[in-house]
Order: structure tokens, then sequence, then C-alpha cells
């Protein structure tokens, strides 16, 4: 699967400053289209309104944590093959595995930098 | 002179009545006299009387100890200065926290609003780009200033837990303290079960979390061990 730098990308994060990090490091990479959400319930929302080619989303957010988006995600016959990368500091080998579990492309443990971040969207798009 | 001790005045009470009950032995009620009443009412009295001193003593030692241990903990607590802590170096601390929220926050905005400029900065012109970019990097670093005043913060901070560490250690070392389970509120059950549920850790500390590990390494531990960038690679092939 091509990447293609029109898809629209939607940053989930309750940091604003970490939402700008990324979707500059995102600008970047190429990619213009981002669109963001503070957390997992303003992002299923926005998922199911406009189809989005990836999802990146930190882990800890309330009231919906990046780990419901993603079960929620999986879950949806209409969005549930979009791509999803955690980009989260919960480095535990238990969250690590309940992603894949539940469906992950990819997981980025924070702090990360640009060289990180591309390489995780070049696996998730097999490139 | 000796007071008698309590169970000799006992026995010498019992041994008056029992006396004055062999006297009664086949008196009918018209045969007895007032100083016969009299004599037995004395000799059970001196008997309450002497059981009333043994209570009496017994629980005037008890509330004489309560007493003590009472008056020994307000001087502990007082020790403690639970209302120095309550009510200056708790706030004074949060204070201090707050601080440095903000002046984080100021200084990753300037951070990022110049990172931005300098990336979107016109290169047409090379003197009016280097200018642009010189001003920004200037920011950047007096932004980074912010360090110095958070760490002298952060130092506050760290000496108000030490004082309080070492307050609690001292009175829980006075009033020998062990240990319970403690009672959570609703609340906070209901948050740690989140917590549980949700799988929500927060950062680890580096030393702990972010290790170069091999994947082999990581699955023939059984996953036990803390993943690093690489093991997590790994997992995702």
């Amino acid at each position: 699967m091509a990447i293609d730098p029109t898809m629209p990308i939607l940053v989930v994060d309750d940091y604003k400053t970490m939402i700008r990090i990324i979707r500059n490091l995102l600008k970047q990479l190429g990619f213009n289209e981002v669109d963001d959400a503070a957390d997992g319930t303003e992002a299923f929302a926005k998922a199911k309104e406009r189809k989005y080619g990836l999802i990146i989303s930190d882990w800890n957010m309330e009231p919906m944590t990046g780990y419901e988006l993603l079960k929620e995600v999986r879950g949806d016959e209409d969005i549930s093959r979009t791509p999803f990368i955690m980009v989260t500091a919960e480095s535990k080998t238990e969250n690590v595995i309940a992603a894949k579990k539940a469906g992950v492309n990819n997981y980025i443990v924070k702090p990360f930098n640009a060289a990180t971040l591309k390489s995780k969207i070049d696996a998730v798009f097999g490139e | 002179m000796s007071a008698k001790p309590v169970e000799a005045k006992n026995r010498d009470a019992i041994a008056a009545m029992g006396d004055i009950v062999e006297q009664f032995n086949g008196k009918t009620r018209e045969d007895l006299s007032l100083m016969d009443v009299m004599a037995l009412a004395e000799a059970m009295t001196h008997s309450a009387h002497n059981f009333f001193d043994t209570l009496d003593s017994t629980i005037y030692a008890e509330f004489k100890d309560i007493s003590t241990h009472i008056a020994n903990m307000r001087t502990e607590i007082g020790a403690l200065r639970p209302n120095d802590i309550k009510n200056g170096r708790i706030p004074d601390a949060g204070h201090e926290l707050d601080a440095i929220v903000e002046t984080t926050e100021a200084a990753t905005e300037t951070i990022m609003t110049c990172a931005e400029a300098m990336m979107m900065a016109d290169t047409s012109d090379s003197d009016a780009y280097q200018a642009e970019i010189n001003d920004n990097v200037i920011k950047i670093m007096e932004a980074c200033s912010f360090q110095d005043l958070t760490g002298q913060r952060i130092s506050k901070v760290v000496e108000t837990l030490s004082f309080i560490e070492s307050r609690i250690s001292k009175f829980s070392n006075a009033i020998g303290a062990m240990d319970g389970d403690p009672e959570l509120s609703e609340e906070e059950q209901r948050e740690a079960k989140r917590r549980e549920d949700l799988i929500l850790h927060g950062p680890q500390d580096s030393k702990d979390a972010i290790q170069q590990n091999s994947i082999d390494d990581m699955f023939a531990d059984d996953g036990e061990e803390e993943p690093n960038q690489d093991n997590i690679d790994a997992l995702f092939g």
C-alpha cells in the first residue's frame, strides 16, 4: 500500500503542544491534511465524519483514552480498517501487547523524533 | 502503717457477714433486732467498699495511662506541625508546581513559534533569511532559561516533601504506627479501577523503561521486561 501524501491524518492528543509538534513533523514529511482531536470521544466522532488515511493517537486521555478509541475504531465496520499508530508515554510491555491485540498498526514511545515517526508510517504502509 | 491488701479486706468482710448470718440461724423476723440488721448492713457496706476500692484504683490507673498517652500524642502531633503543613507548605508547593507548568508552557510556546517561523521563512532573500534565523535562534536560547527557574522551583517542592517525610517519620516512630490497609474512597476506588482497566501507568522512569534490548531477550522473558522502541518495532515486524 503506497503512501498518499494527500491523505487526511487525524492526530489525537490532549496536549495542544504535542499536536502542534506532530502536525509540524507531518508537514515536514509532506502531509498537509492534518486534523486534530483532544480525546478519544472527539476523535471517534471525527473519524465517523471523515475518512482518514491514518490515525495517530496518544493513549492517556480523558474521558476516552487512545486504547478505547482504538477498540472503538476496530469495532466499527465503517472505519475498522483505518491504519492506527499509538504515540504514547505508556511504555509497559502490557500496554504494547494490549494495543497489538486490539489491532494497532504500530507503537511509538514518547519522546520520539521525526525519523521514528517517518519509519513507523513507512512500516504501516509497507514502504 | 501499711494498708491491708484488698484480698485480706475481702476475706475479713466475708467472715464478718458469715458470723452475722450464723447468728441469724433459727431466728424469725420478729427475733431480729435493729442492731442485727445494722451489723449486717455494716458488714455488707465494708464488703462493697472494698470492691469499689479495687475497681476505682484499677480504672484510675487505666485512665491515667490513657491520659498520659493522649498528652504524649498531643506533643507529637504538635511537633508534626500539621497546620503549618496544611496551610503553608503544601499550598506553597502547589503554587510552585503551577508556576512550573506556566513557565514551561510559555517557554514551549516561544520555542515552537520560533521553530515554525524558521520552517516557513522566505529563503529568497539570503540576508533577510539569515537575520530571521538568527533572531529566532536567540529567542529560543532565551526561552531555554526556563530550566534554571523550574530547577529552583522543583528544589523548593522537594524540600517541602523532605520536611513532611521527616516529620511523619518521627511521628510514626513516636507512636509506633504500623502500616494498615488504607480505606480508599469511592472516587479513589473508581480511579484505581479505571487505571487498571485502561492500563494507565503514565511515563516510566527512563532508567526503568527505555533500554536498548533485543526483541529476542524481551520475549524470552515472556514479555516481563520493559519495552524499548526497538523491542516494540520488532513486535510489528
